[in-house]
């Protein structure tokens, strides 16, 4: 199997084939992040699109300083914040789409249990859409992601200490949204 | 301890607790929010919510199992990519 060093290298003598088989490594997991920021699965797939186009544009500027898949988020990052910018400037704006409470709770749960946390999980992706997207981002690649703050930071483009403000601040609003309550009883 | 000083305490733990469940607190910092929390009702529950949402958070994962749309090259292969 050829190492995504070499992939890189023939990417970036402008093989597209090596760039494809480099960057749908990463296609799915790109989807879900920009899906989780963006909440609209067409605009995420439109985003998706900028994206891979403008890491092939960029490939020649990516030196291997830092993994392949940093820059290729960071670039995703940078679109996503771009199309809220976007969707910020329209008259009316464009309701989020909460697919994530849409997808199962899980089999093992318990009928009731599965209609509260279905309603809980629906409360926590609206409340995650409703960050401004300098904390949404922090949440989803630290929290969701279970990126390391030094991966997370760079994607965001932000130091590790600007970034961490950034995710305890989301947390609190977060938590101010939901209720101790409510997050005590779920937790159990 | 002075009710300012309680005060002042409550304040600073309710804004650090995602600190505190993070391990981002210095070792006095901790020690202060821990032995505030051991008194204070409110920030104790606080400690104990913001555990549980950031395991809710985590538990979200990153929507597994959902697939890139196919046409996802399709601008690279339309900029003469491929």
């Amino acid at each position: 199997m050829e190492t995504e060093a070499s992939l890189v290298a023939r990417a970036r003598a402008g093989d597209a084939d090596a760039f494809e088989q480099l960057a749908g490594a990463h296609a799915d997991r790109l989807f879900a992040v920009l899906l989780r920021l963006l909440g609209d699965r067409g605009e995420a797939g439109d985003v998706a699109q900028e994206v891979m186009l403008r890491a092939w544009q960029g490939i020649g500027r990516f030196e291997g300083r830092s993994d392949f898949f940093t820059w290729l988020y960071r670039i995703a990052v940078n679109e996503a914040n771009r199309a809220l910018e976007k969707r910020s400037r329209r008259p009316a704006d464009v309701p989020i789409d909460t697919e994530a409470s849409q997808l199962p709770a899980s089999a093992r749960d318990e009928p009731t249990r599965q209609a509260e946390n279905r309603e809980l999980r629906a409360a926590l992706d609206k409340a995650l859409a409703d960050l401004p997207p300098p904390y949404r981002t922090a949440i989803v690649l630290r929290d969701v992601e279970g990126l390391s703050t030094r991966e997370a930071a760079e994607i965001a483009g932000v130091s590790e200490a600007a970034f961490k403000s950034r995710l305890h601040q989301a947390r609190l609003k977060v938590r101010a949204v939901i209720g101790d309550e409510t997050l005590i009883t779920a937790g159990g | 301890m002075s009710l300012l000083r309680r005060t002042d305490d409550h304040q600073w733990s309710q804004q650090h607790l995602s600190h505190y469940v993070e391990g981002d607190l210095g070792r006095r910092a901790h020690r202060r929010l821990g032995r505030h929390a051991q008194d204070c009702v409110d920030c104790g529950r606080g400690i104990l919510a913001m555990r549980a949402l950031v395991r809710m958070i985590q538990g979200l994962d990153g929507l597994q199992g959902v697939r890139a749309p196919a046409g996802i090259f399709d601008r690279v292969r339309a900029s003469g990519g491929n």
